[in-house]
């Protein structure tokens, strides 16, 4: 049994052998916007524990797909589920979800007339209605964790575009998410600040959360993805592990984009 | 509530000609404010100290002072300390283009402002003057740029033109009033000027946005 | 030519008394047209389509007319729409003033809360906030910050368009040096002495606008 397929649901049976349940599912995702089709039937499980790490052109609906998984964008066609339940349509019961999953985005999007102490306690504070105490203490540790405890008290706009993307997985992590979206986290950045935001999104990877990333950074898709999936025009046009898809793509595809990044292996 | 139109097409003329003369008076001091506003303006930005100040004194009063008390010092005031009579027209076009100059010597200052320096620094890159480099590159830049607030402006100067009215200037408010007054259904009357002063204003400010978006991208530098 | 400015001092009680009246008539205007500007901005934001349009119809309309033509219409027609024929000056004035400024005041509110970058409403959906929370936690304290200038701006044109209302013997400043000088006949001072009240007060003013719009300036 290989591996690694360019068809089906992403070699789904020899990774849930392995034991770790089913977190996301994408089942023959479509999603359109007016008369174009941005997602034309995506097939991808994603497990626990997993990193898997979308790649592709700009405009293949990798972004897309993890905009549907939250619900910030719905559907046309085909079902998402989150851990076993399909992903509802009502509002309320989508917040519910979205509790447990976090996202992180391109332009950081971190509350500018809060400090970065006061983002991470935000969610907790108003979503999960902890108190403040409990909530700024779980903030520091986080911040800390992140290697930003001394700017708790920094507006973002004091902070550097790596320090900002810090803050946010940080408050991503403050609702104790089951899976972590990231939504090329690292584009916008300056190249001397991308590392360290990669070091934590690794080191987050090591502790064993499930990650979900849309990146174009191929040397950490390698490094630290498990899994990883090609897009293109909308679709999944090959998956499977790192060193597959790196060292002997299958699919001219794959193949083409990769040399247009010049990677060389 | 009855409406009787007849009273509108008894008038019409009459009210006709108003509108002639809000739009002349509109048309007349939106040139002549737009004139003494960039001259008002390339003063403030790259004159003598001196006159700086007095302009910037000139422009905030403005912004202090109501429209209604310059047209009537103008009307009232002003032949006493000139000696001059002067018709009701004439000191409304006076009185509106000195209060509505100095708004329009702010919007093409912050025209010129916005241009990034780059552009000026380019142009002088390339061997011209200073002077040219602002009339060839900075300006045209600019006038784009202010477009959307000069739209606003424009519907001002016309809104400002009913105030006239006050030193017996003979444009549509001031004919709605005297229709108004001797007929005695001043609802009619004055629900129909509502509708002519919408006709006429509506459509400057969608015209300006229309405009505006075809040509923002010649002024995004 | 012979000037007589005693006249000014003479009458400095009618004429305090009608700065009084302006001062009052402006906070008046704008203690109604904040709140109801708001409610009109939420309605056009958020509402049904058909209360879209209707806000959008009231908005488009009054910014799209002279306000002295609104003040004589609300003289007018105030009485009879409303049935009450008792109504004094100065109400209808406030009236008409108040519906001047809840327009623009609607529109200043719906754009402060639109210019809001699309992200951020996006993050705070996505850490699982309602859209009313995310509205009252991250929206609003943001627009804010952009919709103070505006409304200091807002402010300082009311005070100005309260002479407008004086066309219908409202007793505020303009009027009150009008009828001072039809008493007296001393035209040029009294004219003069309006215009250097209405400069006194309001040139502070327009330096506070100032101010404040340096202050909120708002840097992406």
């Amino acid at each position: 049994m290989t591996a690694n397929s360019t068809t089906g649901n992403g070699g789904g049976a020899a990774r849930a052998m392995a034991g770790a349940p089913c977190i996301v599912r994408y089942q023959g995702v479509i999603k359109r916007f007016g008369a174009f089709t941005a997602l034309n039937g995506v097939d991808l499980d994603v497990h626990a524990g997993e990193v898997v790490c979308l790649i592709g052109p700009s405009g293949s609906g990798k972004s897309t797909l993890l905009r549907c998984t939250n619900g910030l964008e719905t559907i046309d066609g085909g079902a998402i589920e989150f851990e076993g339940a399909t992903l509802p349509r009502d509002e309320r019961a989508l917040r519910a979800m979205r509790r447990r999953m976090g996202m992180v985005f391109q332009s950081f999007e971190l509350f500018p007339h809060f400090t970065a102490l006061q983002n991470v306690a935000e969610g907790p504070r108003t979503v999960l209605g902890q108190s403040a105490v409990a909530a700024d203490a779980r903030a520091k540790a986080l911040l800390a964790k992140v290697g930003l405890a001394d700017k708790a008290a920094s507006y973002p706009s004091a902070l550097s575009g790596g320090q900002q993307q810090r803050v946010a997985i940080a408050r991503a992590l403050a609702m104790e998410p089951d899976v972590m979206l990231f939504d090329e986290p690292t584009s916008a950045l300056d190249p001397e600040t991308i590392g360290e935001v990669l070091n934590v999104m690794k080191a987050l990877a090591e502790e064993g959360m499930t990650m979900v990333v849309v990146t174009h950074e191929m040397t950490f898709a390698r490094r630290v993805g498990d899994w990883i999936a090609v897009f293109d025009a909308g679709r999944i046009v090959e998956q499977g592990v790192p060193n597959q898809i790196f060292d002997a793509p299958a699919t001219d595809r794959t193949r083409d984009f990769l040399s247009h990044l010049g990677w060389t292996g | 509530m009855d409406f009787d139109l007849s009273v509108i097409t008894d008038h019409a003329r009459f009210l006709a000609s108003g509108v002639g003369v809000t739009l002349a008076l509109a048309a007349l001091s939106g040139v002549t404010s737009l004139v003494l506003g960039l001259v008002v303006a390339l003063l403030r930005l790259y004159g003598p100290r001196g006159l700086r100040h007095v302009v910037v004194l000139y422009i905030d009063s403005m912004r202090a002072i109501p429209v209604l008390v310059v047209l009537v010092w103008t009307f009232f005031a002003l032949p006493i300390v000139t000696g001059l009579t002067m018709p009701p027209f004439a000191a409304a076009l006076i009185g509106l283009t000195i209060h509505l100059a100095a708004y329009a010597a702010e919007i093409i200052r912050a025209g010129i402002e916005s241009v990034r320096p780059g552009q000026t620094r380019a142009a002088v890159a390339l061997g011209m003057s200073p002077a040219q480099a602002v009339r060839r590159i900075v300006l045209p830049q600019a006038v784009v740029r202010t477009l959307p607030a000069f739209g606003s402006l424009l519907s001002i100067t016309i809104k400002d033109t009913a105030i006239a009215s006050v030193i017996a200037v003979p444009e549509l408010m001031r004919q709605s009033e005297t229709v108004a007054g001797q007929s005695f259904q001043p609802i009619e009357v004055y629900t129909f000027a509502m509708l002519v002063y919408f006709l006429m204003l509506f459509p400057v400010t969608r015209g300006v946005d229309r405009i505006y978006r075809r040509v923002a991208h010649l002024g995004r530098s | 030519m012979t000037l007589d400015w005693s006249v000014v001092w003479q009458h400095r009680d009618a004429l305090l008394a009608g700065t009084a009246t302006t001062v009052l008539l402006t906070f008046a205007t704008m203690a109604i047209a904040v709140p109801c500007g708001i409610v009109v901005a939420v309605l056009r934001l958020y509402g049904p389509a058909p209360v879209r349009a209707v806000a959008t119809a009231y908005v488009e309309l009054f910014r799209n007319l002279p306000l002295i033509l609104v003040v004589f219409w609300a003289f007018y027609v105030l009485p009879i729409w409303t049935g009450l024929s008792g109504l004094s000056p100065l109400a209808t004035g406030l009236a008409a003033l108040a519906l001047n400024v809840t327009a623009y005041n609607a529109e200043t509110f719906r754009a402060g809360i639109n210019s809001i970058r699309r992200g951020q409403v996006e993050a705070a959906m996505a850490l699982g906030m309602s859209r009313l929370q995310a509205l009252r936690r991250v929206i609003v304290p943001q627009a804010v910050r952009r919709i103070t200038p505006v409304l200091a701006s807002t402010w300082v044109s009311l005070f100005k368009d309260t002479s407008l209302v004086s066309v219908i013997a409202v007793t505020e400043l303009a009027y009150s040096a009008m009828q001072v000088r039809a008493q007296t006949f001393r035209v040029l001072e009294m004219l003069t002495a309006m215009a250097a009240i209405y400069w006194l007060l309001g040139y502070p003013q327009a330096k506070l606008v100032d101010w404040i719009q340096r202050r909120y300036a708002v840097t992406e």
